[in-house]
């Protein structure tokens, strides 16, 4: 009989694990603050939660251009950090880049990476996509 | 396994050089002065100059196994040299009255001619592509750019939706070969050509692989146009404005035949019974259509598209023939270039782009009514009106139909000859058949444009480089007429290396076969 | 300078050509045409020079192929631009460049001021491409396309003045009559392709002299080629049956009759046939029929041209005769001979048109030589230097004619002692042509330019250049001499060439003479050596005795006739009247021809033309070829509805075709 530990799946037990807790840190907050909290009604507490403006007519009316694409600047950096997690947690395995050609293509590649979303970030900018006049 | 990396970027000296390039064209066309921007075409022509010469500089590509690494040396000093006749089509004009004139050729700004470069820079990968992933990447940043510059390249509403069209079924063909690619992965198990190529030696029979293959040819067959993958083209190259149009025909097609002959060489030629079947089946409808839709049409850019669908077709026998030494009893055909199927469709790739390119050309430098020249009719009587314009148009047709002494008709002469001797006498003789429909609506571009009486006030457009470029072209689809054989030589070359990659693999499959059929 | 610079000599003109055809364009810039083409060809003659005094000259002596550019590869079938440089190229290049040059600057004050002065240049250009490249070549497609290609330059040159029917239908008659040899010409380089494997001419010659030397079989095909090119030589060169064009192609500007139709084009088939000798000694009888034609074609010529009254038409016919020679030259092994005829023969021809050109010119446009009499008064320059030419085309010794035609002669007659009686029965009708060439020539040399002076001037008067010419004129009426630049000046130079040629070609510059020496190493060399003796004299001095008495007895006889005693030559006309009408009437030949061949052919044209009409165009192009494809093209035009879902909906469902046919192969298999 196969134990967990022999099945491959064991692999992916610390990611099941992190669901699951991840999962029940937000249904324990939500169910605890239901319980334990006092409830008091008011205008400005039922309103629309936007990081503290006052919400302004529908949300289904039609955004600035702009509004895109910053969203879309943003998720490029966004992603790019994302990216840049698990490189650096194998770069470091990799040893010192002096001496050890790998690691040295493995940082000249990041740096090409960051740099193709530089250079996005330089023409967006030169573009005027951050101007808001 | 770290020094093979660094052979494979060394390799990449030119891609590199042109996505410099497009990014200093980005950046210059930030700029707010006028006169600043408009270097953005010498950058990019000095960009492709440079890409050229590196490429041609370099040696050939080492990789192991598959791959058309013989080729790519040829492919990229081509896709550069070519990107430089196209830039000068692209060239907008520069005269006040000119852009008066002309409201819908804006000035073409930085992104632009980034996106030009980048969609030859993904020519270029595709030829030395190695891998699925490689090969997906390359085909994408080779058409990711087209869709947005045909929306630029035109100020119109046309040019929008045809943006849109193209955008909407390149996204479609795409899902389908990238779900081809994952399934010749999950078959292979590697996204390695070598590997997959390996794996196909070993199980010839594998319906996963096949089904894989079959999905991403056809998925392929929309950047060249092929049946059942045809649709859109008469539609996006009569939107786009005719500079852009001649980028269409050329350079999204040229990556899709070198695609095409990296998939195939998974399986190796001669090709297995049904994907042979597939391809000459594919091969003849696409010359069929192409051809008797370009019968019934008077609008000319339309014609052309008709055009290129049916150029598509006839390429299509070289793909089917492949390298020399593919089939049983061609041993002497090494040596010509004749029987070398891949070396046939590189040239004629080349035959049939001068000559779209011309062709495309004319009507880019023409105006009629604030819009450009587009039906038979707009073309009437040009020798009357500008002989150097109609002379170009004239040979471009011509060498389209493939009349000697164009280019035209030594690709032709290559590419049946090459199916002959390998014995397709039908698909050959379907493919003259279609030769000759095609002489009915070749003939009439050309004799509209000598003999009929002008019907439309025709001007010249004040872009003397897209005029330069136009005669440029016709001169080169005339003079490879004539001189092409050093050029056919050098297809020949890179078109053998791939041989050499296959031969041992390709008796091994013989063998089997004979094993297995004992 | 090295031998593979010869490899851009035929680009020249053609860069010419081109800028001769963009000065077409522009009023303006017409009048560079002439320089541009003078230059180009001039430039072409250097490069030549420069290669033969070069240091590589040996090499350019002895046969080196040049390759140029690679044009078809197909198989074991290669033809390309690749050029075979030996002796007999550098001949033909000097003629071709060096009279090209002299003609073109002659011809930029011939054509002066007229409308098509840059059209005319734009053809001579071409033509000296062609021509190049035609005896440059060593594949014999890349000669075919020469040969094609002077022969599309003669057409347009001839027909240059497109307004006139006459020139058109000269035209017309060239190019069809050309037509007919080209097409033996054609099927001879098949057949040889399909027997000696290859189309290089090197390669071919090799195998046949090998075949020669070493023996070995000599299939039916390798005897059929010699054949099939021959007519192709004949119809270019004009020997009977196929020389009715080449009188009417005097229709075109004189010095392009100087140029292509007595100088050089006309000439290629006798190069053509030099250059393959060996293949054509593959066939007992091939050279000897070309020997037999071209004697028979020189005599037939020649008295044609005893009663001929037209000034160039005298010439043209003597042009048809001297190529007969040439023809018998070849024809009896005498290769060196043949083309020393050719070499010369373009000096002193060239020079003769051009000199009937300054008649013509100065006689607005008169050609018929009864109305002339005693023009050395007006024009003494041309005069003699129309004498020069005369002596040489006479054979008088030791001027240039007499000198190749001797050799020509000379061969045939050793070949004719030595036990092979028809060649001396050639050689003996050769002697009685030299009688009629001696004649004829000088008839019309003193009807011209001897005895009272009378003119009468031609029709051209809209020549916009006799408005300048007639400002420099003493008087403004009446025939003046040319202007020595740029003229008379090339005249001179072709002149000394009619003098001195011969003679320095044959003693002058190697052992046996420059001439000699060129061919020996050439594809023309045959090894025959040819010596004779006749009444205990050497057959040379013989020839030399024989020549001086029929050029006395001829140029006599012209003298009396028409110089001294005119009223003479009337009496003997009306004696001889049936006769004289027979030569008048070219033997009927063109009528013949008409009758024979003209007007069948159009009936069968016209019958043919019906099947055209109704069965082919109106049955098979109509509705197979036209309806048939736009038919489906109906049909398939609403899949291209516009609509962006059709499109998604086609692509699908032909991914689904696909991968069911596919899944039915795979598991059909």
């Amino acid at each position: 009989m196969l134990t967990l530990a022999d099945s491959q799946f064991s692999a992916y037990a610390a990611v099941g694990l992190l669901v699951l807790m991840a999962a029940g840190f937000g249904i324990f907050n939500l169910i605890a603050s239901t319980l334990i909290g006092p409830r008091r009604r008011g205008k400005v507490k039922e309103m629309v939660y936007e990081s503290g403006m006052n919400p302004v007519g529908d949300a289904r009316r039609r955004f600035n251009v702009r509004f895109y694409v910053v969203a879309m600047t943003f998720l490029l950096f966004d992603v790019e950090i994302v990216f840049l997690y698990p490189w650096a947690v194998n770069f470091a395995s990799l040893g010192p880049p002096e001496g050890d050609q790998l690691s040295l293509m493995f940082l000249l590649r990041m740096g090409f990476f960051v740099l193709t979303s530089v250079v996005a970030f330089v023409y967006a900018w030169g573009k005027g996509v951050f101007r808001y006049d | 396994m770290s020094n093979l990396m660094v052979d494979k970027v060394a390799t990449l000296w030119p891609e590199m050089v042109m996505l410099a390039g497009a990014v200093a064209c980005l950046m210059t066309g930030l700029s707010s002065q006028a006169s600043r921007r408009r270097t953005v075409v010498w950058i990019a022509a000095a960009t492709l100059v440079i890409a050229g010469i590196i490429a041609a500089a370099g040696t050939a590509q080492a990789t192991s196994g598959v791959g058309l690494a013989g080729m790519a040396k040829f492919i990229k000093v081509a896709v550069a040299a070519v990107g430089l006749l196209l830039l000068m089509l692209n060239t907008s004009s520069t005269s006040q009255e000119g852009v008066a004139l002309m409201r819908d050729t804006p000035e073409l700004g930085g992104e632009f001619f980034a996106f030009f470069l980048c969609s030859l820079t993904g020519v270029m990968l595709t030829a030395g592509a190695d891998d699925l992933v490689w090969l997906f990447l390359a085909l994408e940043l080779t058409s990711l750019p087209t869709y947005v510059m045909v929306a630029m390249g035109r100020q119109k509403l046309e040019a929008r939706e045809s943006a849109v069209k193209y955008f909407f079924l390149g996204a479609m063909s795409a899902a389908l070969f990238l779900y081809g690619f994952a399934l010749l992965y999950g078959a292979a198990g590697s996204t390695q050509l070598a590997d997959i190529h390996q794996y196909a030696l070993d199980n010839p029979h594998d319906g996963l692989l096949m089904f894989g293959l079959v999905l991403a040819v056809v998925g392929i067959c929309f950047k060249i146009a092929a049946v059942p993958m045809h649709f859109y083209a008469a539609d996006v190259y009569q939107g786009a404005a005719s500079p852009v149009t001649a980028f269409l025909a050329f350079v999204p097609k040229s990556a899709g035949f070198l695609a095409l002959l990296l998939m195939l060489g998974i399986v190796g030629w001669p090709l297995p019974q049904p994907i042979a079947w597939l391809i000459a089946a594919i091969a003849v409808a696409t010359m069929t259509v192409g051809n008797v839709l370009g019968l019934v049409q008077s609008n000319v850019k339309r014609v052309l598209a008709y055009s290129s669908i049916a150029h598509s077709g006839y390429m299509l026998l070289g793909v089917l023939i492949g390298p020399p030494g593919s089939a049983p009893g061609s041993g002497n055909s090494a040596t010509s270039a004749i029987g070398n199927g891949v070396a046939a469709v590189l040239f004629y790739l080349l035959a049939y782009g001068f000559s779209t390119i011309a062709a495309f050309a004319v009507l880019a430098c023409l105006r009629v009514e604030n819009d450009e020249a587009q039906t038979y009719n707009d073309l009437a009587g040009l020798m009357q009106r500008r002989p150097a314009l109609a002379a170009v148009m004239v040979v471009a047709a011509l060498s389209l139909l493939g009349l000697p002494p164009m280019v035209g008709f030594l690709g032709k002469i290559y590419l049946f000859g090459s199916a002959l001797t390998q014995g397709y006498v039908v698909l050959v003789v379907i493919a003259v058949l279609n030769s000759a429909i095609s002489a009915g609506y070749y003939l009439p571009i050309a004799a509209s444009c000598i003999f009929s009486k002008p019907m439309r006030d025709v001007q010249t457009i004040e872009a003397p480089g897209r005029q330069a470029g136009a005669v440029l072209a016709a001169i080169l689809a005339v003079v490879l007429g004539f001189g092409g054989g050093k050029l056919v030589s050098s297809a020949n070359d890179a078109g053998r290396v791939v041989k050499q990659k296959h031969a041992d693999k390709v008796s091994q499959v013989d063998q089997e076969k004979q094993f297995t059929s004992q | 300078m090295a031998v593979e610079t010869l490899k851009f000599l035929p680009w020249i003109p053609l860069l010419g050509a081109v800028l001769c055809a963009i000065c077409c364009t522009s009023p303006a810039l017409r009048r560079l045409a002439g320089a541009i083409c003078v230059l180009s060809v001039a430039s072409a003659l250097a490069l030549a020079l420069g290669v033969y005094f070069g240091p590589q000259s040996q090499a350019a002596l002895s046969g080196t192929t040049v390759h140029a550019l690679r044009w078809i590869d197909v198989h074991s079938f290669s033809a390309g631009f690749s050029y075979y440089i030996d002796g007999l190229t550098m001949i033909m290049l000097f003629v071709v460049t060096g009279i090209g040059a002299l003609i073109a600057l002659y011809a930029t004050g011939y054509m002066k001021g007229d409308r098509g002065y840059a059209r005319f240049f734009f053809g001579v250009c071409l033509f000296i491409f062609a021509m190049t490249t035609l005896v440059m070549a060593d594949s014999l497609v890349l000669l075919y396309l020469g040969w094609e290609g002077v022969g599309l330059c003669s057409y347009l040159l001839i027909g240059y003045y497109y307004d006139k029917p006459f020139a058109v239908e000269a035209a017309k008659k060239a190019f069809i009559v050309n037509r007919i040899g080209d097409l033996g010409f054609a099927l001879g380089i098949f057949l040889t392709w399909t027997t000696f494997d290859t189309v290089s001419l090197h390669e071919a010659i090799e195998k046949a002299r090998h075949i020669l030397e070493h023996g070995g079989e000599i299939t039916t095909a390798m005897q059929c080629i010699p054949f099939l090119l021959m007519a192709g030589a004949f119809g270019k060169s004009a020997q009977f049956p196929l020389y009715v064009w080449l009188p009417d192609a005097m229709a075109g500007p004189t010095p392009v009759s100087a140029l292509i139709h007595a100088a050089t084009m006309v000439t290629s088939g006798v190069f053509m046939i030099a250059r393959l000798i060996p293949i054509f000694e593959l066939s007992t009888y091939a050279l000897p029929v070309v020997a037999i034609i071209g004697t028979f074609t020189a005599l037939l010529a020649a008295t044609i041209a005893l009663t001929n009254n037209d000034l160039k038409g005298v010439f043209a016919y003597s042009t048809v005769s001297q190529l007969g020679y040439m023809f018998l030259g070849v024809g009896v092994l005498s290769t060196t001979g043949g083309i020393f005829h050719l070499f010369t023969h373009a000096f002193f021809k060239a020079l003769l048109f051009l000199t009937a050109g300054s008649v013509m010119h100065a006689l607005a446009g008169q050609l018929d030589i009864r109305t002339m009499g005693g023009l050395r008064k007006r024009m003494p320059v041309t005069c003699w230097l129309m004498f020069a030419g005369c002596l040489a085309l006479a054979g008088v010794p030791p001027f240039s004619g007499f000198v190749s035609k001797d050799m020509i002669l000379h061969d045939a007659l050793a070949r004719g002692l030595h036990g092979e009686p028809l060649f001396f029965v050639l050689a003996i009708a050769g002697l009685f042509t030299a009688l009629l060439t001696a004649y004829y020539t000088f008839r019309l040399w003193f009807r011209v330019f001897m005895g009272p002076e009378r003119f009468e001037m031609g029709e051209e008067h809209g020549h916009d250049e006799h408005a300048a010419h007639d400002e420099h004129a003493s008087g403004g009426h009446g025939p003046h001499e040319m202007p020595w630049w740029p003229m008379n000046l090339p005249l001179v130079v072709l002149a000394i060439g009619a003098i001195a040629a011969g003679i320095l070609a044959e003693y002058v510059g190697g052992e046996h003479g420059w001439m000699h020496t060129m061919i020996e190493h050439s594809t023309a060399s045959v090894e025959h050596e040819f010596h004779g003796e006749l009444f205990g004299l050497s057959l040379h001095s013989v020839m030399v005795v024989l020549s001086l008495l029929i050029a006395a007895l001829g140029i006599g006889t012209a003298a009396y006739l028409h110089w001294l005693r005119r009223d003479a030559a009337g009496v003997l006309e009306q004696k001889f009247a049936p006769l004289v009408k027979l030569l008048v009437n070219k033997y009927y030949v063109d009528e013949l021809y008409d009758l024979a061949i003209v007007r069948p052919l159009r009936g069968c044209g016209k019958f043919f033309n019906l099947i055209d009409d109704y069965l082919i165009q109106g049955f098979l192009v109509q509705i197979v070829g036209g309806w048939g494809p736009r038919l489906v093209g109906y049909v398939l035009k609403p899949s291209q509805s516009g609509r962006l879902q059709s499109y998604g909906v086609g692509m699908a469902v032909g991914v689904v075709i696909v991968m069911v046919i596919l899944i039915f192969k795979l598991t059909g298999n």
